[in-house]
C-alpha cells in the first residue's frame, strides 16, 4: 500500500527547478571566462559553451523559468497552505539529533512529512533561489541600453549572486549525498510517481502519518 | 483538506495584494536609474598626420606618459595559465608603440586606404570608444568595470582577475592583459585568473577638473576634440552632412563617446586595416562597420522576465483551485 506523498503539481516544481538551476549553473559558470581556459569547450558538443552570447542567452531563458516555477510554487504555498516542507522552531536541534542518529549516536526522532533538516534544507535552498533572482533581475536591469545601475549596487548584486550560487551549489550537492544514506532512498521513486509506501512512511514519517484526519489521504494499494 | 471556492478568492486576494506592493516598489526603483551631462570625443580622420614627424605620434607619448605610473609591474617568474602552456606578458615589450598593449593604451595606424580609384594616407587612432552600453562593462564577472555617468568606461585594476572576458565581449578587443600582477595572484595563480586588463581611461582624473585627456591637450591639428556629448554629437553629425563625410563610432556597438570623421567610407579602412594592419591577435583592432551590441538581443528578452512571474501566478491559481475545489481529488487515490 502506497500513500501521496508530493502532489504532481510538487512534482512538477521539483523538476523544473532542478532542469533550469542545473542550465544556470552551466551557462552562469560559462558567464565566468572559465570554458576556454580548461578547454571545456573542445569537448564534443560543447563549442558553444565559451561562446558568451550563446551561454548569456540561455541563462536569460533558463532564468525565465526559474522565476517562472518559483512564482508558481510561492502561490501555490500561499494558497494550498501547505506548511509541511516550512521550517519551524527547533528545527535546528533536531537536525543535530538527526544528524547524530546517522552514525548511531542517537535515536531518530519521531518525524512528520519532512524531517527537520529537510525543513532546514529547503529553507536554505528556497533563500538562495530567492536572492539569486532578486540579484539577477538587477544584473538583467543593468545590461539595458540606458540603464544606470549605481555600481555600488551592481557591485554588490554580482557579489551576492556570485556567492549564493556557490551556497546553492553546495545545497543541491548535499541534497544528492543524502542518497548516500539507505534509510533515504526509499524515497527517491515518489519524486517520480508521488507516492511511498505506506510501511516506511509510518516508520519514517510517524507523525504525520498519525496527524492524518481519515484514511481517504491514503492511497488505496 | 477540500476547500471551498470561497477560501480560494479569500486567500488569492491576499497574495495578490502583497506581490502589487512588491511590484509597484520594484517600478520605483528603476523609474530613478537615468543620468545625463557625458563627454564624448571627436577624433577627426581628415586632421590627423599621424605626426609623422616624429618617432611616436604625440597623442601616443602624452598617454604613455600620463599613465605611466599605472602601469603593471609584474612579479616575476610568471606562471603558465593552467591547464594551457602559455601567458600573456608584455613586460618585456613596454616599448611596443604600434598596438594596444597593457603599456600602451592608444596607438595610431598608419594605413594607405583605397576608395574610388585613390589611395589615401589615413592616421587612425585607436583607443577605448566609451560605448554607451559596453558589454565589457555590464558582463565583467567581478563587477569591477564600470561606465561612469560622464561617459569613461573604467577597469578597476584593483579587483580584475584578468579572465579577459572584457576583450573577448568588446567588438574590438581593445582591453589588454598583463599576468603576474593583480588579484589573481592572492588566490591560486596557476589555476584561475590571468592578471590585470588595462586600457583607456578617457583621463578620468583629468575630466573630472574639467580638463580635456592628455592626447586631445596634445594633439598640434585640432584632430582630436573633446566636449559635452551632446555637443560634438550635433557637431559630428553636422560635419557628416556638411562634408558628405562618413561618421564611426555614433552607432556602432549602440553607441560609443567616440565620434570618427573621415571623408573616405570606413568600410573601405577597416578593409585596409585587415590587410596592411592586424596579425591575428588583439591589439591591432578592425573597425567593422554597424556593428551590433551583443546585449541587444538580451535586452530584447528581458521584457519576457515580466511575463514569467505572470505565468507563473496564473498557473498556480489554476491549479490550486482545481486542488481546493475537489477537481484535482483523483491524485490522492492514484497508484
Amino acid at each position: 500500500m502506497t500513500i501521496l506523498r508530493h502532489k504532481w503539481q510538487v512534482r512538477l516544481v521539483h523538476w523544473i527547478t532542478a532542469l533550469s538551476i542545473f542550465l544556470l549553473f552551466f551557462t552562469g559558470f560559462g558567464q565566468m571566462p572559465v570554458y576556454k581556459r580548461y578547454m571545456v569547450d573542445q569537448l564534443p558538443g560543447l563549442s558553444w559553451s565559451s561562446n558568451y552570447a550563446s551561454t548569456l542567452h540561455l541563462h536569460y531563458y533558463a532564468a525565465m523559468v526559474l522565476i517562472f516555477i518559483s512564482t508558481y510554487y510561492l502561490l501555490y504555498l500561499v494558497l494550498t497552505r501547505e506548511t509541511d516542507i516550512l521550517p519551524r522552531k527547533g528545527d535546528f536541534k533536531e537536525t543535530m539529533i538527526i544528524f547524530l542518529s546517522m552514525v548511531g549516536l542517537a535515536r531518530e526522532p519521531e518525524n512528520n512529512k519532512y524531517l527537520a533538516e529537510q525543513r532546514l534544507a529547503f529553507a536554505v535552498t528556497a533563500f538562495s533561489v530567492a536572492a539569486l533572482i532578486i540579484t539577477g533581475l538587477i544584473k538583467v536591469l543593468k545590461n539595458l541600453p540606458g540603464s544606470s545601475v549605481p555600481l555600488p549596487v551592481s557591485f554588490w548584486a554580482t557579489q551576492v549572486h556570485n556567492i549564493f550560487t556557490v551556497i546553492l551549489l553546495v545545497s543541491v550537492v548535499a541534497h544528492l549525498l543524502a542518497f548516500l544514506i539507505k534509510d533515504n532512498r526509499s524515497l527517491f521513486p515518489s519524486m517520480f510517481t508521488g507516492r511511498i509506501s505506506l510501511d516506511y512512511a509510518r516508520h519514517r514519517h510517524s507523525l504525520w502519518i498519525k496527524g492524518m484526519q481519515s484514511d481517504d489521504e491514503l492511497g488505496d494499494k | 483538506m477540500s476547500m471551498s471556492r470561497r477560501n480560494f478568492i479569500k486567500r488569492a486576494a491576499i497574495a495578490g495584494l502583497a506581490a502589487s506592493v512588491t511590484v509597484s516598489g520594484a517600478a520605483k526603483a528603476s523609474a530613478a536609474l537615468n543620468s545625463s551631462d557625458e563627454y564624448a570625443s571627436i577624433i577627426d580622420l581628415t586632421h590627423c598626420d599621424g605626426c609623422r614627424d616624429v618617432d611616436i605620434p604625440r597623442c601616443v607619448s602624452a598617454c604613455r606618459t600620463r599613465n605611466e605610473d599605472r602601469f603593471p609591474q609584474p612579479e616575476k617568474p610568471i606562471q603558465d595559465y593552467w591547464p594551457q602552456t602559455k601567458h600573456e606578458d608584455w613586460s618585456d615589450k613596454q616599448d611596443l608603440t604600434d598596438r594596444l598593449t597593457p603599456y600602451n593604451w592608444t596607438y595610431v595606424q598608419h594605413l594607405q586606404v583605397e576608395h574610388e580609384g585613390q589611395t589615401h594616407a589615413i592616421h587612425v587612432p585607436r583607443r577605448c570608444l566609451h560605448c554607451d552600453n559596453p558589454p565589457c562593462a555590464s558582463l565583467c564577472p567581478f563587477g569591477v568595470n564600470e561606465k561612469m555617468p560622464q561617459g569613461p568606461v573604467i577597469i578597476n585594476p584593483d579587483g580584475c582577475f584578468g579572465g579577459a572576458k572584457c576583450r573577448d565581449v568588446c567588438p574590438w578587443e581593445i582591453p589588454q592583459r598583463q599576468a603576474g600582477v593583480g588579484l589573481y595572484l592572492k588566490a591560486a595563480p596557476k589555476y584561475a585568473g590571468g592578471g590585470v586588463m588595462y586600457k583607456c581611461d578617457m583621463c578620468y582624473d583629468l575630466i573630472q577638473q574639467g580638463q580635456k585627456p592628455a592626447c586631445v591637450s596634445v594633439c598640434p591639428n585640432n584632430a582630436l576634440g573633446f566636449g559635452k556629448k551632446d555637443d560634438i554629437r550635433q557637431y559630428a553629425l553636422q560635419w557628416a552632412r556638411d562634408n558628405q563625410g562618413y561618421l564611426y563610432g555614433e552607432t556602432e556597438n549602440g553607441g560609443t563617446s567616440t565620434f570618427y570623421l573621415s571623408s573616405v567610407p570606413f568600410a573601405a579602412i577597416h578593409q585596409a586595416i585587415m590587410e596592411q594592419e592586424t596579425d591575428g591577435k588583439p591589439g591591432k583592432p578592425g573597425m567593422p562597420v554597424g556593428i551590433s551590441n551583443m546585449l541587444n538581443e538580451p535586452a530584447g528578452m528581458a521584457k519576457a522576465f515580466l511575463l514569467a512571474p505572470a505565468a507563473g501566478l496564473l498557473g498556480a491559481g489554476l491549479s490550486v483551485y482545481k486542488i481546493m475545489t475537489g477537481a484535482d481529488e483523483h491524485d490522492y487515490s492514484e497508484a
